[in-house]
């Protein structure tokens, strides 16, 4: 039962490298990949606290929580990361990514106006853009 | 046999944790937590890395100023044209701004004329993280004295506790004065308290801070205080070194070579 389970997991990971990469060469095809998401992915060197590589085939959590809820991840990631230096989130299907806004807008940045469509309709104001590269500063 | 609402519940309670344990006991791989916990490595252990910095001013000499343009570059730092409300993450100074209380007298004249290459020290026992009163600047768990600039509510208090000068306030928009924006770090915005960082984007990703890979002399060295077999303690161990202002017990982590 044990060998079976582990058997499992082992062919779903392999399936996981092997979806991430084919999107990563999609991406690479259409020489799409966000100039801001290339600095979140880490290179394999010893470090004392390596980022997660990107997994930007799905949201981190399901969209319908996210839609909801991003304003509380997004506080815990800043914590987190910030503050305590623990930059890996892991979700509940074993996905890895890097608490990074990069990690969001590796995908979120492909459409500039993703954030301000909603908070202009809500009319809520957040003060993220003070500092950080909104999607439509950046170059696409 | 009596027993009351209480007395059930509590027995109830026992029972329900003697089970759980014996669950998780019986059934190692049907434990309550699916967690693998060698996905978390990178937490850090606090204390058990400070990096630190030697600059070697015998190599830093001339005009050169190529780690200062990359690490403003890199880090947004903005230009508003006044030296009162100048932002500077790393700068250079005169050897007697640097080192006030070493001794001057009948000192080498070209050192006392060496511009010496001054940034926050990230001292062990940091005054500012002392004077803040929201907690916005703080001792990392790699000895980094960090500022959480979404918490600075710009009060400067840090400026005044700060002995070495290291930290500047955006008396303006920052954003806009910057000359070339980069896209791999965020800006400040106005009103926050900036310094150097000890390129902590950087050492997330494994690399070297931006100013210790742009000299070119190799003047710089980083790496980790508390391991005794990194070439920064052997250097140390190996030269007479120098802090800035040792006697007020900050602890500085960068160390000069005269």
């Amino acid at each position: 039962m044990n060998k079976f389970s582990q058997l499992l997991a082992a062919i779903a990971a392999g399936l996981a490298v092997f979806v991430a990469a084919w999107f990563f060469i999609q991406a690479g095809h259409h020489g799409s990949v966000p100039a801001i998401a290339a600095d979140a992915v880490a290179p394999a060197a010893a470090s004392p606290a390596k980022g997660a590589p990107i997994d930007s085939s799905k949201c981190i959590l399901p969209t319908d929580y996210m839609r909801a809820h991003h304003m509380q991840e997004l506080n815990k990631w800043r914590k987190d990361s910030v503050r305590d230096g623990n930059r890996t989130f892991v979700n509940p299907e074993g996905a890895h990514f890097d608490k990074s806004l990069n990690t969001c807008l590796g995908c979120h940045g492909s459409n500039p106006m993703f954030c301000f469509m909603c908070h202009e309709y809500a009319n809520v104001k957040p003060t993220c853009w003070n500092c950080h590269l909104s999607p439509m500063e950046v170059p696409q | 046999m009596s027993q009351n609402r209480r007395e059930f519940l509590k027995k109830a309670g026992l029972g329900a944790l003697a089970g759980l344990g014996a669950a998780a006991g019986l059934f190692p791989a049907f434990a309550l937590e699916q967690t693998d916990m060698s996905n978390f490595t990178d937490k850090p252990v606090p204390g058990k890395v400070r990096w630190g910095m030697l600059i070697d001013t015998r190599k830093c000499l001339g005009n050169c100023t190529e780690c200062i343009v990359r690490c403003h570059h890199d880090h947004n730092v903005p230009d508003f044209g006044k030296s009162k409300s100048e932002v500077k993450w790393i700068w250079k100074s005169g050897y007697e701004n640097a080192f006030p209380t070493a001794s001057t007298q009948f000192q080498n004249p070209e050192v006392l004329e060496r511009q010496v290459l001054t940034l926050c020290n990230h001292c062990a026992e940091p005054p500012c993280t002392k004077a803040c009163p929201t907690e916005a600047t703080f001792k990392r768990w790699d000895g980094i004295v960090s500022i959480d600039y979404h918490r600075c509510i710009g009060c400067r208090f840090c400026m005044a506790a700060c002995p070495y000068g290291s930290r500047s306030f955006n008396w303006e928009d920052p954003r806009s004065k910057v000359k070339e924006l980069s896209t791999a770090y965020p800006t400040r915005m106005r009103g926050v308290v900036e310094k150097c960082n000890f390129c902590s984007e950087r050492l997330v990703k494994g690399e070297l801070p931006a100013c210790v890979v742009s000299c070119a002399e190799n003047a710089l060295t980083f790496g980790d205080l508390n391991k005794p077999d990194s070439e920064i303690r052997k250097l140390l161990a190996s030269n007479e070194t120098m802090q800035r202002k040792p006697e007020l017990g900050t602890l500085p982590s960068v160390f000069y070579i005269i």
